[in-house]
Formats: C-alpha cells, sequence, structure tokens
C-alpha cells in the first residue's frame, strides 16, 4: 500500500530538468515511441524480429536526422546572432 | 440483407474506433490483431506516463492550455478524470519539465489518433489475424 502511494505521488510533482544541452537527450525516448507506434501500424504482418529491425533503423534514421537539424539549427542561430 | 450487412460493417468500425480511443490498442486486439494492439498499448500508454511522471499531472490542464489537452485527450477518454483534478490549478507546473511534459502527452494522444484510424482502416478491409497467419505460412 505504501508502495502504490508513493509511485501515484511521483506523478503529482514534476521532476528537475536542467537547462544543460542534456535536456535534449529526453527526445529519445520519444522518438523510440514514435518509431515503434508508427511500424507497428505499417507493417503488414508483424514478425517480431523483423518488427524490431525495422523499428532500429527508423528509430536511428529519425535521431540523426534529428541531431543534424539541431546542429544545423544551432549554427544558423550562432550567425543571426553573431 | 445487403443493407442490414452494410450497416453491420459500419457498427463495427465504430465500435473499433470507440474502443481504440477508450483503451489505446483494444481497437486492434478487437479485430484479432493481438500483438499489434499489445505493442501500441504499451507503447502509446508508456508515453502518455512518461509525459506526467516528467510533468507531473499538472500538465494536463483543461483551463490554461486547451489546445495541448485536446491532444491529451485522443489518448484516451479517461484522461478527462486527470483533467478534472487539475482544473482547480492544484498543480501548477512551470519551465522545462511543464514542456516535455505536455510534448509527451500530446504525441502518445497523436500516435493513438494514428492507431485509431489505422484500426478502423482494418476492420474495414476485415484485415486480422488471419491474413496474418497465411502470409506467416508463405514465409
Amino acid at each position: 500500500m505504501y508502495n502504490m502511494v508513493t509511485i501515484l505521488a511521483s506523478f503529482t510533482a514534476p521532476i528537475h530538468i536542467g537547462t544543460n544541452p542534456t535536456a535534449m537527450l529526453w527526445m529519445f525516448p520519444l522518438l523510440a515511441s514514435v518509431a515503434i507506434v508508427y511500424k507497428a501500424t505499417r507493417m503488414r504482418v508483424i514478425f517480431p524480429l523483423r518488427f524490431a529491425k525495422e523499428v532500429i533503423i527508423l528509430f536511428a534514421t529519425m535521431s540523426i536526422l534529428m541531431i543534424l537539424a539541431g546542429i544545423g539549427l544551432y549554427f544558423l542561430v550562432t550567425i543571426l546572432t553573431s | 440483407m445487403a443493407k442490414r450487412s452494410d450497416m453491420d460493417h459500419s457498427l463495427l468500425i465504430v465500435v473499433v474506433a470507440i474502443l481504440a480511443w477508450l483503451i489505446p490498442g483494444a481497437g486492434h486486439i478487437f479485430i484479432k490483431e493481438r500483438k499489434r494492439g499489445i505493442i501500441i498499448f504499451a507503447a502509446v500508454t508508456l508515453t502518455f506516463l512518461a509525459g506526467i511522471y516528467i510533468g507531473s499531472i499538472g500538465v494536463i490542464d483543461p483551463v490554461n492550455s486547451r489546445p495541448w489537452y485536446f491532444g491529451q485527450m485522443l489518448t484516451s477518454p479517461l484522461v478527462a478524470i486527470i483533467g478534472s483534478a487539475t482544473k482547480s490549478g492544484d498543480y501548477i507546473v512551470y519551465a522545462r519539465p511543464h514542456d516535455y511534459g505536455q510534448i509527451y502527452t500530446a504525441v502518445a494522444g497523436g500516435l493513438n489518433l494514428l492507431c485509431i484510424l489505422n484500426a478502423m482502416y482494418m476492420a474495414h478491409s476485415g484485415r486480422g489475424q488471419l491474413i496474418g497467419e497465411e502470409e506467416e505460412e508463405d514465409v
């Protein structure tokens, strides 16, 4: 009972997220979720191994694109504000 | 007779849509796409729970963040229960936890909308476990 109350209480107060670049790491669980759900709806038949492989490929692709977009925006902002 | 069949078909699509909205993945499970339904349930529910863990239940704010609330409501109508608890303003949250929590919960809603439409399409086209088994034999 105590554990249940503790778990529920953890949903009533926000966690601490700093304003440093590591905060950007929070995008990866979201990308993983998007990749899983997208592939779950797109694959005609779910074969566990093929599904896992396709999810990993999509997750890696989205992650690389997001990182490239972040680098591009960083340089754009640096140029515009210098 | 044909009319009745059309009505049954439409009713099936509506039932699948309602189930898929009530519980993420339930629409797929209803049309015998169990694996797909379980994956969707786990992914959408965990994304939503991660959102309210990051930003607390305060990120579900039907008063001050109405557009986000509509997105969050796509996860399940049960979100309204949390909304009724937070509309008093007792769970105010600021800054990054607020933003991240809102993004996670609203993306969970968006993903569930995709799953609802997918389940409706599958119900409409008559796809289910049988097709999967046939293809599994071919591989």
